[in-house]
């Protein structure tokens, strides 16, 4: 802006110098923007890092170009051997009994690394079953939360508590918010049972089987809940936002045609909005995915080796199964075992993997809602 | 659509039925808007549902806490712990003390020392590197009826192989090039059955001793010092240690029986609710059965009480000999950190010495059988200086360690993030292109979306090196707490968690600035003001209520972070020590929700140890409910007026 753009050979000798005022105002100026360019620079070494150590790990050179090794096994104990020749074998307990086997004497040392070896399937399979649900019920009750507060609210106590309520909750952290889904969820919601535990706090007997509220244990279902508690406040400002957004001209049309309240919100309001509702919600999507703290309690487990339709319970173990999830694991990788050469595949594996699916999310977000945006002008 | 109209078909009520629902004729449209009321409802619901489970578990932490600190003082822990805080005192001294005549010995034997390490690391890598060649050899070596060919074939591999690894060794340059050239033979030439370590190892080895040695000679009487000081402790921990095991055994005496106190009464419960008068009886002869011998705390304190007068006599000659070995510290060191330390030392000592002195007199006031009340297992909770759990001796549970742990990391993150921030608020609203605006938003919000847990991921696997390898760049040198000596420490958390917390602060704080009217602007500019002036002068100002708004809701965010912290802060429970001054960061420190996390999954539930992390949950949901209220208070308060 005051900075003459001088040709970089020529000096203009009739180019005004500049005043000291000019000068101070460029360099305040520059100021501001070195921290904002050092906030993007941060954020963009983060990114590259994961990227040039990750994605080597995710794609390879011969088709089918990813390493579908990677996401299709689940996570196991990795073993590392060594002959007496210098020779070095990667594989899994399976592998490692039938190299020993075929070594014999050979064999010069073994070592074995927790978690890294195999591929991380499982929990790639718990982060989606939980992020599944906790949409499902996050929106269910977000959107009717935001139809109340846009549609039939009047100015009153209740709606102050419920904004208070909102905002508080937003607020809250996420460990409390584990401390909550164990509390609540794994150890007093109810469950149909005939045989109630010691442990329930109540039993109602309905005659033909019992309603014990005992929980739900360490299950998909005990962390999705809890997950969506932490990401509603979310879903319903965004949703209250895109209700409020559709002009009032539609719902008074509606009503001077003779709808009912609820025809008019069935039929002229929510179609107008959901689109935005969506896109917005895949933020909170993206918000789920990312915690760990409030599943630690409630739903992930640091190792298992059978999928959640594996166990006992059938198919209906995708709800009543703990599971492997991605943050965990990644708070497993990074915690829990020694860094050396070989546990770094798999833990950029899953942070690269883990990022990718999060950015993408995000991303798809932003983009839908500029794109939606342009759409719908009113 | 906030104006209540009747809904239709209350209007004609009289003309149309409503529909039936469940068989009840019910208003639809009266149920469908309850239902949606219930939704909201939830959220108020929800807010309560975590204060009951927090407070349902939590809440029995203050009886059984009492209880536990009853029986620390009945047993007489309590009173041994009185004759610990001087001891404890006393190794921090002496501590310190050694750490000067390391310095200073450190004067004489360190390039020796450094010598002699640097070649033994050496020796250690290439023999890693080699170890299979190794093997090779030492097996041939085994066997018996090895070809001689056979054997110097492996010899010689091993030569090469060693060759090839010293190669890649770079040696610091405390070597000439002559020792260079013997190092280099001579590592070659290692074998594992040579029955001496290279012979320039040796040489170097015995250049450290006799180094050492002379050291030793020159800081011997500051050496005797530290003995004495050391030794002066003795007696006291003798009888300290005598005492110490009957309480030890009263506690535990006092814990079995609180067990069985427990037991009897759920047997006496069960008997209540059997349902066969044989499983009632059973239970009934069962909660008999258990015995239940009262303690004679009062039989058992007494030995212990009885040490006291032995303990009080101990103390001149302690303070005596704590003194005398004094004069004989030098007054000032040979290297500015041990004058610094001997200085701390000297500072410190008189308090130390009139603890000791004092010790017995709060021993004689001390009585075993003064009650506590409920109130004093809160406030040793809220102000307890330790966090100890799974100890032989006694677990206390008090949260300062933590709570220190997490403000100083807020504090370092919001030092970090709010300027950062605040000054890319006002570059993006008030000086950036529309251009660079379209690419600093959303990349900004982006960050938002990045896992807490990836952030603590890059804080262990990078910054923590790049802290560490930063911090003993020798220019650096003078910045407080170089060289770093934990690789994860307060600042490396408090790093990561400013660039979380940015994202929220820069919107907010964009936003504040944004909602300064026009008007304002526009005013100042027309008074001739530069762009600078106004938006220094008039727009950011009218705008901190916002920005003070921001700050606030992103410390909230930094408070409640746990992965990052978890991860990346070190997890050592203790207070800092702030004695560093600014240097203080760089020390490992536990936070209120990485106890949680990291230990919630480890207790059994319901005890006295699971009570308390809930506690933990209580206050930082009390923090949360807390910077929530100001913040909002603060918006209200400073708002501007509409334009």
């Amino acid at each position: 802006m005051h900075a003459p753009a001088n040709s970089a050979l020529l000096e203009n000798p009739f180019a005004k110098r500049r005043s000291h005022r000019e000068t101070y105002e460029f360099l305040v100026k520059s100021v501001l923007r070195g921290a904002t360019y050092v906030i993007l620079f941060a954020t963009a070494a983060i990114f590259l890092h994961i990227i040039v150590k990750g994605s080597p790990i995710l794609f390879q050179a011969k088709a089918p170009f990813i390493n579908t090794e990677f996401l299709t096994k689940l996570p196991e104990t990795l073993h590392v051997l060594e002959d007496k020749q210098g020779h070095i074998y990667k594989t899994d307990p399976k592998g490692a009994d039938a190299i020993k086997h075929q070594l014999g004497d050979n064999l010069r040392q073994e070592k074995t690394i927790s978690y890294s070896g195999g591929g991380i399937l499982g929990p790639i399979v718990g982060t989606f079953l939980l992020v599944l649900v906790c949409i499902v019920v996050a929106l269910f009750l977000g959107i009717s939360s935001a139809i109340y507060l846009s549609e039939y609210a009047k100015p009153g106590k209740f709606i102050e508590w419920v904004r208070l309520a909102i905002l508080n909750l937003a607020g809250v952290p996420s460990v409390v918010f584990g401390l909550f889904g164990l509390g609540v969820f794994v150890l007093a919601a109810p469950v149909f049972t005939n045989t109630p535990m010691d442990r329930a706090l109540l039993v109602i007997p309905l005659g033909f089987t019992q309603m014990s509220f005992q929980g739900w244990d360490t299950s998909v279902l005990s962390g999705a809940f809890t997950l969506a508690f932490v990401i509603l406040p979310v879903i319903i400002t965004a949703s209250e936002e895109c209700l409020r957004a559709v002009p009032m001209g539609f719902r008074e049309t509606s009503l001077a045609l003779g709808a009912t309240r609820w025809q008019t919100i069935w039929r002229s309001v929510l179609p107008f909005a959901m689109p935005g509702i969506l896109t917005s919600s895949i933020l909170g999507i993206a918000r789920a995915a990312g915690e760990t703290a409030p599943i630690m309690f409630t739903a992930a487990l640091a190792f298992k080796d059978k999928l959640p339709w594996q166990g006992e319970a059938g198919l209906g173990g995708v709800f009543t199964e703990s599971v492997q999830a991605l943050p965990y694991h990644i708070y497993t990788l990074a915690a829990r075992i020694p860094q050396n050469e070989y546990s770094e595949r798999a833990q950029y594996g899953s942070v690269f993997v883990f990022l990718v699916l999060v950015m993408t999310l995000a991303t798809a977000s932003v983009l839908l809602r500029r794109k939606l945006r342009a759409k719908y002008k009113w | 659509m906030n104006e209540d109209k009747p809904s239709p078909s209350s209007d004609f009520q009289g003309l149309i039925k409503p529909p039936s629902f469940f068989g009840l004729r019910v208003d639809r449209q009266s149920l469908i808007k309850h239902f949606f009321t219930g939704s909201a409802a939830v959220t108020i619901l929800t807010l309560f549902l975590i204060m009951y489970s927090l407070l349902k578990e939590g809440t029995g932490f203050l009886p059984t806490y009492q209880f536990e600190l009853k029986v620390y003082r009945q047993a007489g822990l309590e009173f041994c712990d009185f004759i610990q805080k001087p001891l404890t005192e006393n190794t921090a001294l002496l501590s310190k003390l050694n750490r000067a005549v390391n310095a200073d010995t450190a004067t004489l034997t360190q390039k020796a020392q450094a010598r002699r390490d640097a070649l033994f690391l050496a020796k250690g890598r290439i023999e890693e590197k080699t170890a299979r060649l190794r093997e090779a050899v030492t097996e041939a070596l085994e066997t018996a009826g090895t070809p001689p060919e056979k054997l110097a074939q492996a010899r010689q591999a091993l030569t090469e192989a060693n060759a090839t690894a010293v190669a890649e060794e770079a040696f610091p340059d405390v070597y000439n090039a002559e020792e260079r050239r013997q190092i280099a033979t001579d590592l070659t030439a290692m074998q594992p059955d040579a029955a001496e370590p290279p012979a320039i190892l040796k040489t170097l080895s015995a250049e450290f001793t006799e180094q050492d040695r002379i050291a030793k000679e020159k800081y011997a009487g500051f050496l005797e010092a530290v003995e004495a000081f050391e030794e002066a402790t003795e007696p006291i921990v003798e009888l300290h240690d005598g005492i110490a095991e009957l309480a030890k055994a009263t506690k535990e005496a006092a814990v079995q029986q609180h067990m069985a106190e427990d037991a009897k009464a759920q047997l006496l419960a069960a008997a209540e609710s059997a349902k066969t008068p044989e499983a009632k009886a059973n239970f009934l002869k069962e909660a008999e059965a258990t015995s239940l011998e009262a303690i004679d705390y009062k039989g058992k304190i007494e030995p212990i009480v009885a040490k006291l007068p032995e303990y009080e006599a101990m103390i001149p000659p302690y303070v005596a000999a704590i003194k005398a070995a004094m004069e004989k510290v030098p007054q000032k060191g040979d290297t500015k950190e041990a004058t610094a330390l001997i200085n701390e030392v000297r500072k410190q000592l008189p308090k130390h010495l009139t603890h000791a002195e004092q010790s017995p007199a709060l021993m004689k006031a001390w009585q075993w059988d003064k009650p506590i009340p409920l109130i004093q297992a809160l406030t040793a909770f809220l102000f307890g200086g330790d966090w100890i759990t799974n100890s032989s001796w006694q677990d206390f549970y008090g949260v300062v360690p933590l709570l220190t742990g997490s403000l100083l990391i807020a504090v370092i993150a919001l030092v970090i993030a709010l300027p950062l921030s605040v000054a890319a608020a006002i570059y993006t609203n008030q000086f950036a292109t529309p251009r660079e605006q379209e690419l600093i938003k959303p990349f900004i919000e982006f960050i938002q979306a990045i896992p807490s847990v990836v952030l603590g991921f890059i804080g262990i696997s990078v910054v923590g090196d790049l802290i560490k390898e930063t911090s003993n760049i020798p220019w650096l040198q003078w910045i407080p707490g170089f060289p770093v000596q934990e690789r994860l420490n307060m600042f490396n958390a408090g790093l990561l968690l400013a660039l979380m917390a940015i994202p929220t602060m820069f919107s907010l704080a964009e936003d504040a600035i944004q909602n300064v009217p026009r008007a304002f602007s526009e005013a100042s500019e027309a008074l001739g003001a530069t762009k600078l002036q106004t938006v220094f002068r008039v727009i950011f100002p009218a705008s901190l209520s916002g920005v003070f708004a921001a700050m606030l809701l992103g410390l909230g965010r930094i408070v409640g972070e746990t992965m990052v912290v978890l991860l990346v802060a070190g997890n050592r429970i203790a207070i800092p020590d702030f004695s560093d001054g600014i240097g203080t960061v760089f020390q490992p420190a536990h936070t209120l929700t990485g106890i949680i996390a990291q230990e919630l999954g480890e207790v059994s539930k319901g005890s006295s140890h699971w009570q308390a992390l809930f506690m933990v949950g209580i206050l930082l949901f009390s923090i949360s409910l807390f910077i929530n209220f100001v913040s909002r208070k603060v918006v209200k308060r400073f708002q501007l007026p509409k334009i």
